[in-house]
């Protein structure tokens, strides 16, 4: 009887390993909790000058986060940026270990994600979001 | 004697490709000669731009490939792990360059200063927006480029999962053409 060589050993543990859909999810999510995180941080930094300086600070390590005259510098974008950052590869990192064995279900993804991503770019536009800010903000 | 078309003759293939080349090079240079615009700021200029015009390149060059994993039809995994690669370094430079040139633009003197005395919806609008969705394209591509090496050749077996990375290539082009538009529109009202 002939031994099977190490190819056809290979294309079945490729066809018998399972795929699982759990890092696609992760590396996917991700990336929509940054962009949250940089819209609510936007926001928030818009709402006082003491809010604008606590999330201009997680930015001060960015070169170019502080400055004046006319070479200017990012300011609070700074610690909006880092603030996205973080939540992204954390999330991220955190997510992809839960689920990397796991099978979760990518054609119930498909709209959550697409509507996520259509709903922050929406609320990063202020002639929409404003009046809900301000609504929000004088009812608090 | 009468000459017969060569039926594999190369000639359309040596003229499309010099067309994309070409075409490649003109439309650089729309951010190339900011490097000789006399502005002290010509350097994040014409590198922003390039970035900004590379990336929308092959961003939309990716909208092919990304119709073809939707379909689920077979394709070269190998080149298109390269492409995105590329796509997603391109993103990342687009993005580093513009927090250097959205400095100026923040500075004294800027355009920033300009466009709110003259035309502030530009800035409260257009510029508030654009900072934000031009930074969308980096880490939707990184983990299209993540996925496309973590699952190697086997994600051709799973269609559902092709056609996700479809989707994803999709939209990180929209964010890439928005970024561009309001960014020349933004750069032709006050230039650096």
């Amino acid at each position: 009887m002939q031994q099977p060589t190490n190819n056809t050993e290979k294309e079945q543990n490729t066809i018998t390993t399972p795929i699982y859909s759990g890092p696609l999810i992760a590396a996917t999510l991700s990336p929509v909790l940054g962009f949250y995180t940089l819209m609510i941080a936007h926001h928030v930094s818009r709402v006082s000058k003491q809010l604008d300086q606590m999330v201009h600070a997680y930015g001060y390590w960015i070169p170019g986060s502080l400055g004046t005259g006319p070479d200017g510098s990012i300011g609070s974008y700074a610690g909006k940026e880092t603030l996205a950052l973080a939540v992204w590869l954390f999330s991220w990192i955190i997510f992809h270990f839960l689920w990397k064995k796991q099978e979760l279900p990518v054609n119930r993804w498909i709209p959550l994600f697409l509507g996520a991503i259509g709903f922050v770019t929406l609320c990063l536009f202020h002639p929409f979001i404003d009046p809900i800010l301000m609504l929000l903000l004088s009812s608090g | 004697m009468t000459m017969e078309p060569q039926p594999h003759s190369n000639l359309s293939k040596i003229l499309v490709r010099t067309q994309a080349y070409l075409a490649l090079l003109i439309l650089l240079l729309l951010a190339g000669l900011d490097f000789f615009f006399p502005t002290n700021y010509r350097l994040q200029a014409g590198l922003h731009g390039i970035s900004a015009i590379a990336s929308v390149v092959t961003g939309t060059y990716l909208t092919h490939r990304a119709y073809a994993l939707v379909r689920g039809v077979h394709m070269n995994y190998h080149s298109l792990r390269l492409w995105v690669l590329a796509s997603t370094v391109l993103n990342f430079l687009g993005a580093v360059s513009g927090n250097w040139i959205y400095m100026r633009y923040r500075g004294e003197g800027g355009p920033r200063e300009w466009i709110l005395a003259n035309a502030p919806a530009f800035h409260n609008y257009m510029m508030e927006f654009k900072e934000f969705v031009t930074l969308f394209p980096f880490p939707l591509m990184a983990a299209v480029t993540f996925i496309l090496y973590y699952y190697g050749e086997a994600i051709h077996v799973r269609r559902d999962l092709t056609q996700f990375v479809g989707i994803v290539i999709l939209v990180s082009w929209m964010f890439l053409l928005l970024g561009f538009v309001t960014g020349l529109v933004l750069a032709k009202l006050r230039f650096v």
